[in-house]
């Protein structure tokens, strides 16, 4: 897991990082942040690409999961998402960004275009408030202990974030997220004013903002 | 902060903008770098969002699917960078190959020249070769000629050939000639010319002169020019008679000269 986002450090991390990797070779890459791997990625070495797939597959899938309700379909676009990591890493800046961040999107991104090709439209938000909000604890075994305790960690502290947020805001956040709705999409599904919409989305994401951060929330 | 961009931001972090509102929002924040850093915290918190739903484990073959993709990429761009290495290579090599394909070929055209100029030069020196051989040959032949011309020389020519001018006289003054003559032989050839048509029953006579007594040599038969050419024969040697002379005589001759004489010379 990256240790930190702060872009000034993550750069300095990789040159430190980069250093080391070339230095000693017997450092194992399941050490390496996300953003050295990203840049030997980006040199096309696979074992990079390996090691951040075994980190990070099962929450892509689980956000395809989220957004495609099928996970045949959601598999595809598990696969997609790295295939894109693998073609377009060079084009990853960790100033702008953490890896983590900027992977989630493109999961993201196929899996609302892939949903959206497929003509379905999505579940009513009541029924993805209720069901999504459970933990899967199935460990996943290409994980190593430390990273699969992190991503619990992760999801405990993104919940409880979560559960702070009045009903409302967090249903406008979570379909705009998981479903890829706009703005004025949401204000029609919900009958509310788009000034309402745009004042709860602020508010939902400044809570959070707040909340992570508190919970000193690590990515 | 624009008030419209502030509303925008929320959901550009959410990435869930159409186009024309993301490239709104993307100006802006050119514009306003100041900006930025709300929008990155608002994306941070987008992104923990990810870790809010459950993670599903993948099944091992989208990973071996993945993995072979990638292997078989890597290969095609093994393949492909070796591909460019090899067209550096062959364009290197192309281009010194044709550099000495040039050099073959131009060394090819110049040793085709050079070869010609040698057999045009062979077929010179063999023509100049048969030139002098042909010159050799007629230098010999004409030694020989001389040779045969000095072998025949004593018998045929003359030891002492002379030739002697004629004048006419006062009576046709234009008349002039050349008497080609071995005072030791008996015969001489006499040429002249200037000499007037006669009146019809007239003739020229020659007349081989010793000592004042005029021997008759014959009569001359002149053409419409004036021109004739006579053999003067001699019971004796041309070369005892000390002048020759030319006389106007009624048809047939006369045993002595009788009319008037249009040419006398010293012989």
């Amino acid at each position: 897991m990256a240790p930190s986002k702060n872009a000034t450090d993550v750069s300095m991390r990789i040159n430190n990082e980069s250093n080391v990797l070339h230095s000693q070779d017997d450092m194992g890459v399941e050490q390496l942040s996300d953003e050295v791997l990203a840049a030997q990625v980006a040199r096309g070495e696979s074992h990079a690409l390996e090691t951040l797939y075994d980190r990070y597959a099962s929450t892509v899938l689980g956000i395809s999961v989220k957004i495609m309700d099928d996970q045949a379909a959601a598999e595809d676009v598990l696969q997609e998402t790295f295939w894109r990591v693998w073609r377009s890493a060079a084009s990853y800046q960790s100033q702008r960004g953490s890896f983590t961040g900027w992977l989630f999107r493109i999961a993201r991104n196929l899996a609302i275009d892939a949903y959206r090709r497929r003509n379905i439209r999505p579940r009513p938000i009541t029924d993805v408030d209720d069901n999504d909000s459970k933990i899967d604890q199935t460990p996943d075994p290409s994980m190593d202990v430390a990273e699969q305790s992190q991503l619990l960690l992760n999801n405990k502290q993104v919940l409880s974030a979560l559960a702070t947020l009045p009903r409302m805001q967090r249903q406008v956040i979570e379909m705009a997220y998981y479903y890829g709705m706009t703005r004025q999409e949401i204000a029609e599904a919900t009958g509310e004013a788009l000034g309402t919409i745009h004042t709860r989305a602020r508010l939902a994401l400044q809570k959070l903002r707040e909340e992570l951060q508190r919970d000193e929330f690590e990515d | 902060m624009d008030k419209q961009i502030e509303e925008l931001l929320s959901f550009y972090a959410l990435d869930a903008l159409n186009d024309e509102e993301k490239e709104l929002v993307e100006a802006y924040l050119k514009e306003h770098p100041e900006a930025r850093p709300q929008v990155e915290e608002m994306g941070n918190a987008v992104s923990a969002l990810a870790y809010a739903v459950p993670p599903v484990d993948p099944s091992p073959r989208s990973k071996e699917a993945l993995m072979r993709r990638v292997a078989a990429d890597q290969r095609a761009a093994s393949v492909t960078r070796n591909q460019h290495s090899q067209s550096r290579e062959l364009k290197a090599g192309n281009i010194f190959q044709a550099f000495s394909m040039a050099v073959a070929i131009v060394a090819i055209v110049w040793a085709v020249i050079l070869n010609t100029q040698l057999g045009q030069l062979r077929n010179e020196v063999l023509t100049l070769r048969n030139a002098i051989v042909a010159q050799a040959s007629s230098l010999e032949q004409i030694n020989q000629s001389v040779d045969q011309i000095n072998a025949k020389l004593p018998q045929e020519i003359p030891s002492a050939v002379l030739t002697i001018s004629l004048k006419g006289t006062d009576v046709q003054p234009q008349a002039q000639g050349q008497l080609i003559v071995d005072p030791n032989s008996e015969s001489a050839v006499l040429v002249i010319a200037g000499l007037d048509q006669l009146e019809a029953g007239k003739t020229y006579q020659v007349w081989l002169i010793d000592g004042g007594t005029p021997v008759s040599a014959g009569l001359l038969t002149v053409d419409e020019n004036g021109q004739g050419v006579f053999i003067v024969t001699s019971e004796e040697a041309i070369g005892s008679f000390n002048a020759l002379g030319i006389s106007i005589e009624p048809e047939g001759g006369s045993p002595q000269p009788t009319g008037d004489i249009v040419v006398l010379s010293e012989l």
